[in-house]
């Protein structure tokens, strides 16, 4: 039942158990401050934070959250992010539109920015924390390690897919209205913008701990990796 | 130094104790590999030092010209704020809110709360609301989103390299040095750290020795 120590900028090498987790050393540690308080503790005796064994109704909450962001992703894609208007022309471009028009006027670099922040990422965070789920909730683990590193990953990466939408939000106000050029947000514009936060939501409501709960079907000595 | 300090892991549960830490050295929990905290020497000065300046570059670059956009002889200077304010209408209002809330109120609000407790943190009594200002300082973290502004001006300066003259006015090298110098205040914002210091002068101090 004792603790692990842990080693600086390496990896324990010793074999760890499930003796040593919290909830059977009935301790838990409030993740705003790091007190450690008994884990019938309902808030921290030291910042007030509502502490939680287990954050509740994570599954469900992050389930609602990712079918809310999958919902917004249609009309964000389908919809026109920005009108232009110039000489009375108006030419509407979708995000993946505007992709587009920037690999055609070559300018390669940025275009691929705005393809991976916009498309990419926002499928595979909704990818990656789906199968988080459906992983934890089916007992299906390949690998815990990697599951852990997935979700770490989905949690950093989430803000940089409002690129896009900070970039037709700065260019509206860049460019006056009623001059031969005008630039106007599409509706697709909120509908991003909403399935980032909910994806962000979806990341923050998920509880990384369940990645770590179930025992192992395989019995092994080592049930860490 | 810290002393060694019994914790379950955030992120897997794992229960571990936190060993005196020499400078520049980083806990990573053996587990899941949670880096749980990253000790400095001189952590609070230097970390006073990033966070006044980011705060100064901050606040300069409202005060000056953001860009100078020139279309067919007009020339059109933009404010940090001006811009950020107009398009302030319609539902449109709301993502331009949004915007303005994650790059420019945060981050000052952040900021201001950083060097409100680096002051608490070195009087012998702290400062009222210390613990749930630096609180809010932590729980608005992921909504400080200024690099990824800086990232998107950049891409619309691009969508309209074709249409006019881009210039960069003094503000915007400001925003710059600004997110240069919050990035090195995030490496010594430590969160353990930090609540560290305080623990260390609070006799109302909870430990937990079983
Ligand atoms: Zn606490
Ligand atoms: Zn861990």
């Amino acid at each position: 039942m004792s603790a692990k120590g842990v080693k600086s900028d390496a990896q324990l090498i010793e074999p760890l158990s499930q003796d040593n987790v919290a909830s059977s050393n009935k301790i838990v540690t409030c993740a705003m401050c790091y007190q450690s308080s008994d884990h019938q503790q309902s808030e921290c005796p030291y910042c007030g934070t509502v502490l939680h064994v287990r954050k509740k109704n994570s599954l469900q909450n992050t389930v609602a959250l990712l079918v809310t962001s999958i919902v917004l992703y249609v009309p964000a894609n389908i919809y026109p992010i920005m009108y232009t208007t110039s000489i009375g022309d108006e030419i509407a471009s979708t995000i993946v539109g505007g992709v587009i028009t920037l690999w055609e006027q070559q300018f390669y670099p940025i275009a691929l920015i705005i393809f991976v922040a916009s498309v990419m990422v926002p499928v595979a965070k909704i990818l990656a924390l789906s199968w988080l789920v459906y992983s934890v909730q089916s007992n299906r683990i390949i690998s815990r390690k990697n599951n852990q590193v997935m979700f770490r990953i989905t949690e950093f990466i989430g803000r940089w897919s409002m690129v896009d939408v900070f970039a037709v939000t700065i260019l509206v106000a860049l460019i006056e209205r009623g001059n031969l050029m005008k630039v106007m947000p599409g509706v697709a514009l909120i509908a991003f913008a909403a399935m980032v936060v909910t994806t962000m939501l979806a990341a923050f409501s998920f509880e990384s701990r369940l990645i770590w709960d179930n025992p192992d079907k395989n019995k092994g000595k080592n049930t860490n990796v | 130094m810290s002393s060694p300090t019994k914790l379950a892991c955030h992120e897997c549960d794992q229960v571990v104790i936190i060993p005196a830490l020499s400078d520049g050295q980083k806990a990573i929990c053996p587990r899941c590999g949670f880096v749980f905290t990253r000790y400095f020497k001189k952590a609070r000065s230097r970390l006073l030092a990033f966070s006044s300046s980011s705060l100064v570059f901050l606040l300069l670059s409202f005060v000056f010209p953001f860009l100078i956009f020139t279309t067919q002889g007009n020339e059109k200077v933009i404010s940090l704020v001006q811009g950020l304010q107009s398009m302030g209408s319609g539902t449109y209002l709301s993502v331009v809110l949004f915007m303005l809330a994650t790059t420019v109120l945060v981050p000052v609000m952040t900021l201001t709360g950083i060097n409100y407790t680096l002051i608490s943190a070195k009087l012998d009594k702290p400062l009222p609301f210390t613990r749930h200002i630096l609180k809010l300082v932590f729980l608005l973290q992921p909504w400080n989103m200024a690099e990824i502004f800086l990232l998107g001006i950049l891409v619309s300066m691009i969508k309209i390299a074709s249409l006019g003259d881009v210039q960069f006015g003094w503000s915007f090298y400001s925003f710059v040095l600004y997110i240069i110098s919050m990035a090195a205040t995030r490496v010594f914002l430590d969160k353990y750290q930090v609540w560290q210091w305080f623990r260390h002068h609070d006799k109302r101090a909870y430990s937990y020795e079983r």
